[in-house]
């Protein structure tokens, strides 16, 4: 008598991928990698990709001199003409590529503290963050006796900044708004104390901290955007580890807990990776606000909020960055607009609207 | 009293209190005098009528608001004249002519903005929003004004001393152009205070007493903006002042709207000249912007307030 079994599917048949999604098999066992990828966000971080890449081809050839596309593309290859070559590689090459880094690393670091925060609210700038690294930055300008690098002294105050919010707040999980109020407190003390700085100061020491005062990504050092931009590459693979926690931590504490979440170390690793990421950003380009609310807010509502989108967060915040700065340049040449008031007048709005269009109750 | 005795005893220059304290009594040196009569009483007088008109809006702006946080700084008022300001002296205006006048209508823009947007969305019912809606509306007003200055640096010039908020350096000229303003919204807050403690009570307790809540929260309006435009035209925009004075007020009064506006006459100047002494000391022999000042007092009130457990309720 045959009592054979009814065939059980063998382990290593694994399920189709889901509606709108592909599996990406990185090894042909069982056990080995294998990815899920959501096809939206796929077709989203490409698109905006190439936008980034045509705001950036943009930026260089427009300006006082006009470049065609074609020409630029020479000029970066390094043919064409001598006049050029010098304006994009020696002028506007180094803006646009801290403009990339800058505008990345807000609006990740933005992403990041929303996501921790659990309020869409909560991005560096609102919390104060900013003005802290700023103040210190100044106060390192300012100030003889201190050795420290501007850069350096960016990334200590955007730390300390952080760590009296969370502390006054107490914590940033279940009191996202406690934390921003907490935040907006810090950052007009910060903001008090650099004009306390600036105006004790000759006149000269408080026109070289003046640049730290304004967002502005003229004329910045190449040393710090390459600091920036190692920071940058390793703040992104970061996050994207923290990904699959941070998505879990969407939901209530008790969800994350009960899923097995760590939550302390998950949020402590968040708040590390978004501070540095400000920090960096502050030390290149001053305080810019508002792009770390933007670039998370229009990633999330292209990935239809599906996840955390860090990556897109990132791209969309590069594209805000370079066309904000570009924008500043040639509106109204020969004057040029500092790309933190550009942010500004776009994005000020756009919070009020946010403010005032939602609900109390939905926070995210 | 003590405070204005301060301000007119201390400060820089090469006169001392007890120098000071002879100018007083009608002696001392010409020199002396000079200091005290010249440079350091009108701007003590000029705090007195900053903070107390600073004092006064923010207690208003929070009872008709009911929002112990809403205050004409955080809430864009300031920032609203200052930008008014700034257009019209881009337009030709020098600072001297005209600037209350704009200064007010200014406010009374941002004013309108600020309580139109908190009871049209209900903002109103949650302190924490609409102080960031009003922060969201200074920065966008304050990246508008930075730019106009941008093209025109006559303007910034003019402007780049008031924008911080000081009372150094004013004279009595500026404190007379406002007085017929102020003392319009000093007959307004007397008309009001009764009613506005009832609406304190509620929109049906008001109207039973015979009360028209909208006509109430209109003369608030116009009050309100006639004293920050006031105050800013003066001082420039001074935020946290009217913040911190009503929650003194309150915490000495109880909730009772008419005697906190009492306790609001010698608080506001209390906080504003008391700022102003200090920030004359503390960086001697220079000085710091008050503004600077009150943002280092105000802020930690504000955290104060919003991590009392419950936001007390107006």
């Amino acid at each position: 008598m045959d009592l054979s079994h009814p065939v059980m599917p063998r382990p290593t048949d694994r399920p189709p991928a889901p509606d709108g999604y592909w599996r990406l098999r990185l090894s042909t066992t069982a056990r080995g990698w294998n990815l899920l990828l959501d096809k939206r966000s796929v077709a989203v971080n490409g698109v905006l990709l190439i936008v980034l890449i045509v705001a950036a081809l943009a930026s260089l050839s427009l300006g006082t001199v006009k470049l065609s596309p074609l020409e630029t593309l020479h000029a970066l290859m390094g043919q064409g003409a001598t006049m050029s070559q010098f304006v994009v590689q020696e002028l506007r090459l180094q803006r646009v590529l801290a403009g990339i880094a800058t505008g990345a690393a807000l609006a990740l670091s933005g992403c990041l503290m929303q996501t921790l925060a659990r309020n869409r609210l909560a991005t560096p700038g609102i919390i104060g963050i900013d003005n802290a690294a700023t103040a210190f930055a100044v106060a390192s300008v300012v100030s003889a006796g201190i050795a420290i690098a501007p850069s350096a002294m960016s990334l200590a105050g955007a730390a300390t900044a952080t760590a009296l919010a969370f502390g006054l707040a107490g914590g940033s999980g279940t009191r996202g708004y406690r934390f921003i109020v907490a935040g907006l407190g810090i950052g007009a003390v910060a903001g008090a104390v650099t004009q306390v700085m600036l105006s004790r100061v000759a006149i000269d020491t408080a026109n070289a901290a003046y640049p730290w005062t304004v967002g502005s990504l003229n004329a910045r050092e190449p040393l710090s955007t390459a600091i920036l931009g190692a920071g940058l590459a390793l703040g992104l693979m970061g996050a994207i580890y923290l990904g699959r926690y941070l998505r879990i931590l969407q939901f209530s504490d008790q969800v994350a807990v009960g899923l097995g979440i760590r939550l302390r170390q998950v949020r402590f690793a968040g708040l590390f990776l978004s501070v540095v990421l400000t920090g960096l950003a502050v030390a290149v380009a001053g305080p810019v606000g508002m792009v770390a609310l933007l670039g998370p807010e229009a990633a999330r509502a292209l990935c239809r909020y599906r996840g955390v989108p860090l990556l897109a967060s990132a791209l969309a915040g590069a594209i805000v960055m370079v066309l904000a700065d570009l924008t500043g340049r040639i509106m109204l040449a020969p004057i040029e607009i500092p790309v933190g008031i550009v942010t500004a007048i776009v994005g000020s709005p756009y919070l009020l609207w946010i403010l005032l269009r939602r609900s109390p109750r939905s926070h995210l | 009293m003590g405070v204005c005795l301060a301000s007119l005893l201390l400060g820089a220059g090469s006169v001392s209190p007890a120098d000071a304290i002879q100018v007083l009594a009608g002696q001392g040196s010409d020199e002396a005098r000079f200091i005290v009569t010249e440079l350091r009483l009108p701007r003590t007088l000029v705090g007195l009528a900053v903070g107390i008109a600073l004092g006064i809006a923010g207690a208003l702006m929070q009872s008709v608001a009911r929002n112990p946080l809403a205050e004409p700084g955080l809430l864009g008022i300031s920032a609203g004249s200052a930008f008014a300001v700034a257009v019209a002296l881009v337009l030709g205006a020098s600072a001297a002519t005209l600037t209350v006048a704009v200064a007010q209508f200014g406010a009374l823009c941002g004013c309108l903005f600020a309580l139109g947007a908190a009871r049209l969305q209900g903002v109103g019912n949650d302190p924490i929003r609409l102080v960031l809606a009003g922060a969201a509306l200074s920065s966008l007003l304050i990246a508008l004004t930075s730019l106009l200055l941008l093209f025109d640096e006559r303007a910034a010039d003019e402007i780049r001393f008031w924008v911080t908020g000081s009372v150094a350096g004013r004279n009595l000229d500026s404190l007379m152009r406002v007085i017929p303003s102020f003392s319009v919204a000093a007959l307004i807050t007397l008309l009001i205070a009764r009613p506005l403690a009832s609406l304190a009570l509620g929109e049906r307790v008001a109207v039973g007493l015979g009360h028209r809540p909208g006509r109430i929260r209109l003369l608030v309006v116009i009050a309100v903006a006639l004293l920050v435009g006031g105050a800013t035209a003066m001082a420039g925009p001074i935020v946290f002042v009217g913040l911190v004075v009503p929650f003194a007020a309150r915490a000495l009064a109880g909730p009772d709207i008419r005697r906190t506006l009492w306790l609001c006459l010698p608080i506001g100047p209390i906080v504003v000249i008391g700022a102003d002494v200090l920030s004359r000391l503390i960086a001697a022999p220079t000085e710091l912007p008050l503004g600077v000042l009150t943002a280092l007092i105000g802020a930690p009130v504000l955290l104060a307030i919003v991590r009392a457990r419950r936001l007390p309720s107006l």
